[in-house]
């Protein structure tokens, strides 16, 4: 069953000459249990299909579908509620807040409410030792090493168990060793949760690893194939 | 809560802005501070006197040195059905040799003793004969004059003796210490040669309602309050004062604004990542006001803390006129919160319209 839809979805920036469609009538669904890696060259839309999935854009036509729920036209309000429910982000360079520690930047989706605070100090733990981060759990954000920061990254986007995570380029700033770690624990994470994910990637080594390869140019779906 | 952590964790970054807020406080604090000596030493002894309203003479244009009241006027006044008591009081600035070689200005004020108008004494007895007199504990400061002491006031070209035989609380008037004797006293202090020019008082001292405004053909009454404010220099050095506050405000804000807002747009990847994994817009503006709050307590909290070690230390003296009132300390250090909360109002505007679209680093 499909947890993310897209249906000709489109999105553009400016307008007149100076007009850009990033994304042009995409259709996409993402199924519980799988990743889909998103290969294409810079410029290619996606980035901007990963922020339309996360509602931090809106498009300009179609639809899209999140567990059955239509965010196409979510106002302000819902789309913050639905990034911080339902949406876990892992972004390029790992983004932690700098001042945290691991666990903080865990705990840190606490304070914008509408979670139990002891739930979820609970489930930081645990997604600390699943991610091998307990021993670092203590240490502030920029003391840590780039895998650190990547595999934090990933337990802070699986805090509020959301059903779907959203991945910009994880491991874009790792070697390969470091990159394939963070991504063996991301496939292990949505494989066994039973999340679905979108993966963004450059790296066609870390996108081979994915359930599913879409391959995107100029805005439009090129190819979409399943992996072995 | 994410404000109190970061102030925790980046204590470089927040202590230089505290410090920063502190020392607007302290600035603000010390002209207030300023400002409320000047005044203490301008009239506070005019304003202690214990009634409500004063007659002037009617030409004196509000001027306690210019006015002088017959005794028809102080009939006239003291005939008032509004005015429950009324008491005759007289005004002369005095030169007295307190120890050889020195000698000091003094506000000598004639009042009729046993009435309203005498102050208490805080040490010693009240006034009962010609040649007693009250001396305020700012001249005892300054010139460690006892009870029991004598000192010459000047009558004419001769000096008259004068038993100091209690000591007031009644502060400045025209930056002299306040000295009362008997009015039947004051007037042969200012005796000016006929003795059917010799005036009756400067003012009548009224306790009663409904009075300012009242006139009569030789007199005219106001409030204590006004009478106050038209001392010779009071509402120019209030208003210099006051616009030396504001300023100081206005200057604070905008500092405290300038810092809040370059820390802002530092955090603004940051800001852009919190809003795009869920944060709130109002609770990041809230975060944000909250440790613009905290610095400017602290701050405001070492500002007075620095004012009353300066008070005690540097300013143990009498020389600079400056005065430090709770209530003017809490009023300041309010003021520059507010300042602070207000200046940093652009800096919440900002963090409301950073677009969560910047944590995936496009626009």
């Amino acid at each position: 069953m499909a947890i993310l839809e897209l249906r000709d979805v489109s999105r553009s920036f400016g307008s007149g000459a100076r007009r850009v469609d990033a994304v042009r009538e995409v259709t996409l669904d993402v199924d519980r249990g799988e990743v889909v890696a998103l290969e294409g060259p810079s410029g290619s839309g996606k980035t901007t299909l990963l922020a339309l999935a996360g509602a931090l854009l809106t498009p300009t036509a179609g639809a899209i579908r999140v567990d059955g729920d239509d965010i196409t036209n979510y106002g302000a309000r819902s789309r913050t509620r639905y990034r911080r429910d339902r949406v876990g982000f892992v972004f390029q360079g790992s983004n932690m807040v700098p001042f945290l520690t691991a666990r903080e930047n865990l705990l840190v989706v606490g304070h914008f409410g509408g979670a139990d605070r002891s739930a979820l100090r609970r489930r930081a733990d645990e997604l600390l030792d699943q991610l091998d981060l307990t021993a670092v759990r203590n240490q502030v954000a920029t003391s840590l090493s780039g895998g650190e920061r990547q595999r934090v990254a990933i337990a802070r986007a699986l805090m509020r168990d959301p059903s779907l995570l959203l991945v910009d380029e994880p491991t874009a700033s790792l070697n390969f060793e470091l990159g394939s770690r963070v991504v063996d624990a991301l496939l292990s994470e949505v494989h066994s949760r039973d999340k679905a994910c979108i993966m963004v990637t450059h790296d066609d080594r870390m996108a081979q690893r994915a359930d599913r390869l879409v391959e995107i140019r100029d805005g439009r779906i090129l190819a979409d194939r399943p992996l072995p | 809560m994410l404000a109190l952590i970061e102030i925790r964790r980046r204590k470089l970054q927040f202590g230089f802005v505290t410090g920063v807020v502190a020392l607007i406080a302290y600035l603000i604090i010390m002209v207030t501070g300023l400002g409320l000596g000047l005044n203490e030493a301008a009239g506070t002894a005019l304003l202690r006197l214990n009634g409500d309203h004063l007659a002037y003479a009617a030409n004196s244009n509000l001027s306690v040195i210019r006015s002088r009241l017959s005794d028809q006027d102080v009939a006239e006044v003291q005939a008032l059905a509004a005015a429950e008591r009324a008491a005759p009081i007289g005004y002369v600035a005095a030169v007295i040799e307190f120890a050889p070689e020195e000698s000091d200005t003094a506000a000598i004020i004639g009042v009729i003793p046993g009435s309203f108008s005498e102050p208490s004494v805080v040490e010693g007895r009240s006034l009962s004969g010609p040649s007693d007199i009250l001396i305020d504990r700012a001249w005892v400061r300054v010139a460690g004059t006892r009870v029991g002491e004598t000192l010459a006031l000047p009558v004419g070209f001769e000096t008259r003796e004068f038993t100091v035989v209690g000591i007031v609380d009644q502060g400045y008037f025209f930056f002299q210490p306040a000295m009362f004797v008997d009015l039947a006293s004051w007037k042969d202090l200012v005796f000016l040669g006929d003795a059917g020019q010799q005036p009756a008082a400067s003012l009548v001292l009224i306790q009663g309602r409904d009075l300012d405004g009242v006139r009569g053909e030789g007199w005219r009454i106001v409030t204590k309050q006004d009478g106050f404010n038209n001392i010779e220099g009071v509402r120019a050095q209030q208003s210099t004062v006051d616009a030396l506050r504001y300023m100081g405000l206005l200057i604070g804000a905008m500092v405290i604004g300038v810092f809040f807002y370059v820390i802002t747009l530092q955090k603004v990847s940051l800001l852009g990542i919190l809003k795009a994994i869920g944060a709130p817009g109002g609770y990041l503006v809230v975060q944000g006001l909250l440790q613009v709050l905290i610095v400017c307590v602290i701050g405001a909290v070492l500002a007075v803390g620095l004012a009353l070690l300066t008070e005690a230390t540097v300013l143990s003296s009498d020389t600079i006129p400056i005065d430090f009132t709770a209530n003017a300390m809490a009023t300041s250090s309010i003021s520059v919160v507010i300042a602070g909360v207000v200046g940093s109002l652009l800096s919440a505007r900002q963090v409301a319209s950073v677009d969560p679209i910047i944590a995936m680093q496009q626009q």
